[in-house]
């Protein structure tokens, strides 16, 4: 009796959260599914009937083309997840392994800029991007990411590499290895699942930056990933809600297939820096 | 060798300083030396007039500098206080629930996290559309209103809203972090109280929460550097408005930058943003610092 009322306000509790964290995603999708040009019909029904595809044939259409920006996305953030790990695993490599002075400090500094606004670095950096003449261009969008995403990375990938066993790399030392070659060929190996939750959040990380994406691409499609030209539909279609709804849906597929793979590695990373004592 | 490894160490920091330096560090020197001179329509500081801290003053002495800044206090004030009471509920939650549920409601307590701050944004302006959208619909069904509110038009309710749209958000991500430090509440002591005959609610005030009180305070100060920080969901709900109602300091910023082009001034209020938020990311940077334990 008490088991089967544990089990019933279990599926209360569920349903309760679920509402809360689901609907306006719910919301979106039945947008989406509404013909084109009845999105303002009352009353409101959980479900449109007819359900029509149309929005979503309009958004891959010509006018949209919602896939290049989901395209630019996936670019951007796999060139900085790829190129933020390598740097920041090289920095915490040093941080963990070796001997150094103001080792404490180099990490302090290294979070320090991880936490500043991004409104105290726009400026300076919309002047450098364009003077490198990488204005809507996607390396315009690459390269401060990287260094954005490095010190999250460099505080999981340093909480990683400190628990890695040290006889492998001492053998690989003792045999003469160059240090490059130990971080690469022995550190690296060992600590792929910590590269991987460290890739995932720094991935889901970058596909969201909007500051920068927004001044960087200055209103052209070149290089609008997924955040701006959601929020440019948005803005120049205020009455197509069911094509935004569909751009949107389109847009978020990535991520959520991403978290729901892998939302124990989400979970366990987010909470390496912040809760080990 | 111990000089060896020291300069190794230098070789392996050295990229990841070069690209924070040039990408970071350099732009936060140069936005200071911006707002120590009179630039508009145009960032050639050394052309310009170099007028000391005449732009730290006009700002300090402006009405939506300090419109702006109460309302990114309240906002953060709300906003961290609604997510941790949501994100503590939620992250208790999965904890408690029969277990086959478990996974499925940390699958769904995520989601939310997931969603770039600027599409949420998106979503949640047709959710507050005053004519068809679903929570005015909701609000008359419930009998809160006798018509839709116009959530976005109306000053009170602009601040609700934009506050509503973030926590959806930062709820998910206290969550997060609170399952993190609840998975380490040993199991046993819980057990030993409950043999006790200690109730559900003594076993959470005395023994759960002291325990994770080093997480509850990481994540208040993590989520506090994120709120006063915040810039999309303003950006892309509100714009700011109704009038400035809703700009915080960073938002605000923006519009120094990008609407009027005043880089000076606009450089200056985004230094004072960055002392306020370095100030409390020192204290948060103390606080997870030591725990790291390294050769």
């Amino acid at each position: 009796m008490r088991r089967s009322l544990h089990t019933l306000a279990s599926l209360v509790v569920t349903a309760v959260v679920a509402l809360f964290c689901l609907l306006p995603l719910y919301w979106v999708l039945v947008t989406s599914l509404k013909r084109p040009g009845t999105e303002f019909r009352l009353p409101l029904r959980a479900w449109p009937a007819p359900v029509s595809w149309e929005s979503y044939l309009t958004v891959l259409g010509p006018d949209f083309r919602i896939q290049h920006a989901i395209l630019n996305s996936l670019l951007v953030s796999a060139a900085v997840t790829a190129g933020a790990l390598f740097l920041a695993g090289l920095a915490a490599y040093a941080i963990a392994r070796l001997r150094f002075r103001y080792k404490v400090q180099s990490l302090t500094l290294i979070q320090m800029a991880g936490m500043a606004p991004a409104i105290v670095v726009i400026a300076p950096t919309f002047v450098l991007i364009r003077s490198l003449g990488l204005l809507s261009s996607l390396p315009g969008l690459i390269l401060p990411n990287i260094a954005y995403s490095i010190p999250l990375s460099t505080w999981l990938l340093a909480a990683y590499f400190a628990n890695l066993p040290f006889d492998l790399e001492d053998a690989a030392k003792t045999d003469g290895w160059p240090p490059f070659q130990v971080f690469l060929r022995v550190i690296l190996p060992l600590a792929a699942p910590g590269l991987f939750s460290a890739g995932v959040l720094v991935f889901l990380g970058s596909w969201g930056e909007f500051m920068l994406a927004l001044t960087i691409s200055m209103g052209l499609p070149e290089a609008q990933t997924v955040p701006v030209a959601i929020l440019g539909f948005s803005q120049a279609f205020q009455l197509q809600w069911a094509w935004v709804s569909a751009g949107i849906v389109l847009s978020l597929l990535p991520v959520i297939v991403l978290v729901l793979l892998f939302q124990k590695t989400v979970i366990q990373g987010l909470t390496a820096g912040a809760v080990r004592y | 060798m111990r000089q060896r490894e020291s300069t190794i160490a230098l070789v392996f920091l050295a990229p990841a300083f070069v690209a924070l330096g040039v990408f970071l560090f350099y732009p936060i020197v140069q936005t200071a030396i911006y707002s120590l001179f009179d630039l508009e329509y145009s960032t050639r500081w050394r052309e310009a007039t170099f007028v000391g801290l005449a732009n730290y003053g006009d700002v300090l002495a402006s009405r939506e500098f300090w419109g702006s800044m109460r309302f990114t206090v309240l906002f953060t004030v709300a906003a961290v206080s609604l997510e941790f009471v949501l994100g503590l509920g939620m992250a208790l939650a999965t904890f408690w629930v029969v277990r086959p549920l478990r996974g499925i409601l940390r699958a769904i307590i995520v989601l939310p996290w997931a969603i770039p701050g600027v599409i949420q944004a998106s979503m949640w302006r047709w959710l507050f559309n005053s004519d068809v959208g679903l929570l005015g619909h909701l609000a008359v069904a419930l009998g809160l209103a006798d018509q839709p509110p116009l959530f976005l038009a109306d000053p009170t309710l602009a601040v609700g809203s934009v506050i509503l749209a973030y926590v959806w958000k930062g709820a998910s991500m206290s969550a997060i972090f609170l399952m993190g430090g609840l998975a380490m509440v040993p199991q046993h002591l819980l057990d030993a109280a409950k043999m006790d005959g200690a109730r559900a609610w003594m076993r959470l005030r005395r023994i759960t929460l002291p325990l994770i009180l080093p997480t509850i305070l990481v994540t208040l100060l993590f989520r506090t550097l994120d709120a006063l920080r915040v810039f999309d969901i303003v950006y892309g709900l509100t714009g700011g408005g109704p009038g400035t109602t809703t700009d915080t300091l960073s938002s605000f910023a923006y519009k120094f930058y990008f609407t009027f082009v005043q880089f000076g001034r606009g450089s200056a209020y985004a230094i004072i943003t960055f002392l306020l938020v370095t100030g409390l990311s020192l204290l948060y940077i103390r606080r997870i610092t030591p725990h790291l334990r390294f050769r």
